[in-house]
């Protein structure tokens, strides 16, 4: 798709209002033997029903679900078809109906955008959204594998067998037209190694100087180990309920105004230039020189096709101005500086201005992926569009405290709290939006979540 | 007609493995292979072995898409009309590239392995491929290579080396 006919713009529409009633997470590890994917989905499940605040029990909510949506990217992981009917029946929720979505990376973002669908076409009043992932059955060098399973098997899953790889094409096209110094992509990775520190669900919570990260060992030239994603096993819920039934459930449910996808080519070779999509706020004249080409390797179509139907949907003029906190896709520091330009924080080239400005940080104008992303918590895959969206909605319901800061939270993870805590409570979080992202740019979604 | 009477039905650990007692922990392992087609690609495989880069080209005159497509289509994917095979230039530049460390399990080629993608004239897409010899550099002259001598049959049977100045 090169040129956009009339109808290919349409701004999606919620027949009736989705929202959020709870949210629910396993810890996140690289190895998880102690717990198979069932007993993680029902610890992720008994979390979103019982410590949320919910007006009903656990009996009572399940008497009132119509449709369960399930989230899980590669079935080569879990070496098992048709998992999700086994956690269906582990839920005790047969014979209700469900559907297991597959996107890849973006699995999560668009699991919650087929239960956002459900809930809006009056389909189903109560959908939980159940995401896992079970990436330790294999050595990582053929994880890694599995995930390049997800590249072209005829011209590219050969070339590597490895994403960072296929990122780090990117990243160097990215440098070569925008130089990047290599301290501010490695200040992403400090930055979300150091926000894990602050939760009790992550994997790889570190205190990291700039320096120790570009010391680190090179995965794929730029980019070295601390600035890829983790490999996770875990499990994250949400609960989606119409109006009503939200206000039945809970007395802090959070809208989802948007939820909208983009897609793009599998392979990256196959990315033909075009005119820039332009978001609400980008004038005209902004891309009418742009010399480089787009969306080239540096860029991708899918966020912007994502965000600007989000955007438009949800009422956002200018992201940067209107949003209160942010959930990216961080697989890579690369992706994340191409991500802030296809959301429109900054224009085209000008990404890096985001962290360099302390913008993307805590206190900072749009706090950015507070929850330590998939570089520092997790990347369970299947969960982790989930995660993201729990954790901008307890945000917004002013819980962050309660579902990081407790002792006992950290202690049923086997952790023990840092000293030196931080509370990330976004003060007075009215909206927050989150980027689900597969492949190369091949599907995103992008959610925004208001407070009403 | 079927023996249905069994002598006793015997047990093979084949692949089975206790790794640990508690959590109880097992080893499955695997060993089988998978039958690919390339399909509609296999002029594209079938020319490597002819030391040729084969692309599509939209046949229909009304499409809008005039250049070449490398990796090939059978399809256009803007009228979804059949393409035409063409043999594609050789030289090219280097769009970008990455020298891989650590890649995954199943990598045929030695590392560090420099990844390339490549811009040819007249296709509109850029190709993944290796660099054979050379350290790669954004504008670097490439010419493509085939393995025929003893060829895999995949996506491997094509490098691109540096174009010697003359």
């Amino acid at each position: 798709m090169i040129e956009f006919g009339p109808e290919n713009l349409r701004i999606p529409k919620f027949a009736r209002p989705v929202y959020i009633v709870a949210g629910g997470l396993t810890d996140f590890r690289k190895r998880y033997p102690e717990k198979t994917s069932e007993e993680l989905v029902a610890e992720a499940m008994n979390m979103a029903v019982l410590e949320n605040d919910l007006l009903v029990g656990m009996e009572e909510l399940k008497r009132r679900v119509n449709f369960c949506v399930y989230s899980q990217f590669a079935d080569h992981f879990g070496d098992q078809l048709l998992a999700a009917t086994k956690m269906h029946d582990a839920l005790g929720l047969d014979p209700l109906g469900n559907f297991e979505i597959k996107t890849g990376g973006a699995t999560g973002g668009s699991a919650v955008l087929a239960g956002a669908m459900a809930v809006a076409s009056g389909y189903a009043d109560l959908v939980p959204v159940i995401g896992w992932e079970r990436m330790d059955e294999v050595p990582t060098r053929q994880g890694n594998a599995y995930i390049a399973s997800a590249a072209c098997k005829n011209f590219e899953s050969e070339l590597g067998w490895m994403y960072a790889s296929y990122y780090a094409l990117m990243a160097q096209r990215y440098q070569h037209e925008h130089k990047v110094p290599r301290e501010t992509l490695a200040r992403i990775a400090v930055k979300n190694h150091l926000y894990a520190c602050f939760s009790p669900y992550s994997q790889s919570p570190m205190r990291l100087t700039v320096k120790e990260v570009l010391s680190n060992a090179i995965v794929s030239d730029p980019l070295s180990f601390l600035e890829c994603c983790v490999m996770s096993t875990g499990a994250a819920v949400l609960l989606l309920a119409s109006e009503e039934m939200a206000h039945r459930l809970t007395r802090f449910p959070i809208k989802l105004t948007a939820i909208c996808s983009g897609t793009h080519t599998l392979r990256t070779a196959d990315r033909r230039n075009m005119p820039v999509l332009r978001l609400p706020h980008e004038p005209e004249e902004l891309y009418s020189q742009y010399p480089h080409d787009w969306p080239g390797f540096s860029s991708f179509l899918a966020t912007r096709m994502a965000a600007y139907l989000a955007f438009n949907m949800a009422g956002i003029r200018d992201p940067l101005e209107d949003l209160d906190l942010l959930e990216t896709h961080d697989a890579f520091t690369i992706s994340d500086i191409q991500s802030y330009e296809d959301l429109g924080l900054r224009p085209y080239g000008r990404g890096r201005e985001f962290i360099e400005s302390g913008e993307a940080y805590y206190e900072g104008r749009l706090p950015t992926n507070l929850s330590g992303g998939l570089i520092g918590t997790m990347h369970a895959v299947g969960a982790t569009g989930i995660f993201q969206i729990a954790e901008v909605f307890w945000q917004l319901q002013g819980k962050w405290a309660q579902f990081h800061a407790d002792p006992k939270l950290w202690r049923r993870f086997g952790k023990k709290k840092p000293r030196d805590f931080r509370d990330l409570q976004v003060k007075n979080a009215r909206r927050g939006a989150a980027v689900s992202h597969a492949g190369t740019g091949s599907h995103v979604t992008v959610a925004v979540l208001e407070k009403e | 007609m079927a023996r249905l009477s069994s002598r006793g039905v015997r047990l093979h650990k084949k692949g089975l493995e206790l790794l640990q007692p508690e959590p109880r922990v097992v080893k499955i392992a695997k060993d089988y292979f998978h039958i690919h087609t390339y399909g509609g690609f296999t002029p594209f495989f079938a020319g490597l072995l002819k030391k040729k880069l084969m692309a599509t080209r939209c046949a229909n005159r009304a499409c809008k898409e005039k250049r070449l497509f490398l990796p090939p289509r059978p399809h256009c994917p803007d009228c979804l009309l059949p393409m035409k095979w063409v043999a594609a230039p050789l030289e090219g530049t280097i769009y970008t590239h990455t020298t891989i460390l650590y890649p995954g399990a199943p990598f045929k080629l030695t590392t560090p392995c420099p990844l390339i993608s490549v811009e040819l004239p007249g296709v509109c897409t850029r190709m993944m491929s290796y660099l054979k010899r050379g350290t790669p550099y954004i504008g670097m002259k490439v010419r493509a290579v085939f393995n025929t001598a003893k060829p895999t049959h995949s996506i491997l049977d094509l490098a691109f080396e540096p174009v010697e100045p003359a």
